[in-house]
């Protein structure tokens, strides 16, 4: 095995590897490199955009605000634009990972709903422009909701053991500690951003008590299990429950899904564009956020995935049954009622994590 | 290429073994012990890891004053070990079949076990969501051992296999001339030499259900959380780094433990065998 021959011929094979990855990094001159949600922009969009700067869009993708702050964390580098939420831009310019917008490149920043700018978690949007937003709301079976007399504008659909004796079993909350506790709170009156331990002790109890009836705990099969029938009541983001609807629709289920915001208030996620400081085409990054203000092109995420919109230039573009629900566009007086999740200290991190453990064991 | 060599020379000893060292040392012993230092810090303000100089025991003292998480870890320890008994039920007569069926057939039948593999884990998971959904099993206990059993069963029937393949036949033979009946022959000739396979595929079985977080997360009810989960947990949405890398580390412990168990089981069944032989 170790003739002569066999060396050179191993040779023959690595050196061209090597010069083939020597010469990639002077191809990819041209390209912006975003880091994304899964399927949160469209295809089109990224065509029009390439034709449009003459460069190159590459995307990587995260399923949650988490995994990409850690993977950046992990000390990943090399993208140009981020589309954190707001707790996580908050968490990403606290930690100094931003580079600062220059809003002379923005024109099309004007776009913006007023409502969605100046925001807590970036004052005067120096590193932030709002993309598309989300409500964290209850989706159900209507025909079943109908059938068995049941309240679908309040959280006690989901919290109330009267009403779940009704629906045991076909019930899935989401398997996030943050947001099924903030649920809970706004059903208890108090705000998602409270700090006093006592009152999350309250969330959890009404947690404790209604999760017998609750069938699992879930992010992401619930619009599979809402579409075809076999749970009638969720509680997860205004876009996923659109898309369920869509497919039972599509599916001629002999039934519809509907969803709605509870009148006790809820949760509302922002999603924005930022710089993270590693990107090395600042140019082509200013470039990329002005094309998606574009009214036109800010309208396509809302028509793809059924996102709600911050940029009032987008709204004529968006089919009118998305632009008219307002599950997915809160109407301005709910939107008062609508709160946005934000990063507690490491203390009551922990305190929050022990009792959601305590949730999931008991 | 004359004359064959048994010991490879030194240069070859070093060029063959460098780079898996290598690729170990880098991959899996740096990021253990930047785990285990992990584990005695803060967390950062912003999730992360507050920074270095402070150093403290609080990850180790909140899950040492809390029975909740040695609750969690018992559970995970009994799924593991229902879905190892189950496996090695299951994969016994599979792999006995296997190792007993004509030669040329078996390659085809040891590539059927492990076709499975041909198609992402995911994706078979969700095979069994559709599945288990209209009979009304889906996030149950039951359903997560079967996704559990589902998914490391071949690596209960390959070590069996391997094991099961090498008996020589005449061992039967001798025994029935000896008046041995059949279950006989199985329980003191068949069974005590296929241990050392046994211990291994309860090694492979045994260690990753420990730690899988995936299978309770999509077939699991609302109650069906095993340690894995808890760890992803901490890393991911909680962002408490100390903590999850001190579940991680007391995790790794009970593991190594029960590996060391088990090589230590196999040597004893391997004895048993020579006795036997």
């Amino acid at each position: 095995m170790k003739s002569p021959s066999y060396q050179r011929r191993l040779l023959a094979v690595v050196l061209p590897a090597l010069l083939l990855l020597a010469s990639l990094p002077a191809r990819a001159a041209d390209t912006l490199y975003l880091y994304n949600w899964n399927n949160y922009i469209s295809e089109d969009t990224v065509q029009r955009f390439e034709a449009h700067c003459r460069c190159r869009l590459k995307q990587d993708y995260y399923s949650d605000n988490e995994e990409m702050l850690a993977k950046l964390e992990a000390g990943a580098v090399g993208y140009d634009v981020l589309v954190p939420t707001g707790n996580a831009v908050e968490s990403l310019v606290r930690r100094n990972a931003l580079r600062e917008i220059d809003r002379a490149r923005l024109p099309n920043l004007r776009n913006i709903k007023r409502e969605f700018l100046d925001t807590w978690f970036d004052p005067g949007n120096r590193y932030s422009v709002p993309y598309a937003t989300s409500v964290t709301l209850i989706g159900f079976n209507a025909n079943k909701m109908q059938e068995l007399g049941l309240p679908t504008d309040s959280w006690a659909l989901i919290f109330e053991p009267k009403h779940l004796k009704k629906i045991k079993g076909r019930v899935t909350v989401l398997n996030s500690q943050r947001e099924l506790m903030a649920a809970a709170m706004r059903y208890l009156g108090h705000s998602v951003q409270e700090h006093d331990p006592a009152r999350w002790e309250e969330a959890k109890q009404v947690i404790l008590r209604a999760k017998p009836y609750w069938a699992a705990f879930s992010n992401s099969t619930y619009i599979k299990d809402l579409a075809i029938g076999t749970i009638w009541v969720a509680h997860g983001y205004s876009n996923d429950m659109w898309r369920a609807q869509q497919d039972a629709a599509a599916a001629k289920r002999p039934f519809a899904i509907g969803f709605a915001t509870p009148k006790e208030g809820a949760v509302l996620a922002v999603d924005n564009f930022v710089l993270h400081k590693s990107g090395r085409r600042p140019d082509l990054a200013h470039q990329f956020i002005d094309f998606m203000l574009a009214g036109e092109n800010a309208a396509d995420v809302s028509n793809l995935i059924g996102a709600g919109n911050p940029n009032g230039a987008a709204t004529p573009r968006i089919l009118p049954e998305i632009a008219a629900n307002p599950g997915i566009f809160p109407p301005p007086a709910e939107l008062q009622r609508l709160e946005m999740l934000r990063d507690f200290d490491p203390k009551l991190r922990r305190t929050l994590s022990r009792m959601w453990t305590e949730i999931k064991v008991r | 290429m004359s004359e064959p060599r048994t010991q490879p020379s030194g240069l070859t000893k070093w060029v063959v073994t460098l780079p898996p060292t290598i690729f170990l040392l880098a991959f899996f012993l740096v990021p253990a012990l930047i785990v285990v230092l992990a584990g005695f810090r803060e967390t950062g303000e912003f999730g992360g890891l507050a920074p270095l100089p402070q150093l403290s025991l609080d990850a180790y003292r909140f899950l040492g004053g809390d029975v909740i998480y040695l609750e969690i870890f018992a559970r995970s320890f009994l799924v593991a070990a229902l879905t190892t008994l189950i496996c090695i039920v299951l994969a016994y007569p599979l792999a006995w079949l296997i190792a007993r069926s004509p030669k040329q057939r078996r390659d085809f039948l040891v590539l059927l076990v492990i076709l499975p593999f041909a198609s992402n884990f995911l994706v078979r998971i969700y095979a069994w969501i559709m599945l288990l959904g209209p009979v009304n099993l889906l996030y149950t206990p039951f359903a997560v051992i079967v996704g559990m059993v589902y998914a490391h069963l071949p690596f209960m029937v390959l070590p069996l296999y391997t094991n099961l393949e090498k008996h020589d036949p005449a061992l039967l033979e001798a025994a029935q001339d000896l008046g041995a009946n059949a279950w006989t022959r199985f329980w003191r000739v068949t069974f005590p030499l296929s241990l050392p396979g046994i211990f291994s595929g309860s090694a492979l079985v045994f260690i990753p259900v420990l730690g899988m977080f995936a299978v309770p997360e999509l077939l699991g009810g609302t109650g069906d959380i095993l340690i894995g989960n808890l760890i992803k947990e901490q890393f991911l949405e909680n962002r408490d780094w100390p903590l999850g890398s001190a579940l991680s580390i007391m995790l790794t412990i009970c593991v190594l433990l029960l590996a060391g168990l088990t090589a230590w089981g196999s040597k004893r069944g391997l004895h048993g065998t020579e006795a036997v032989t």
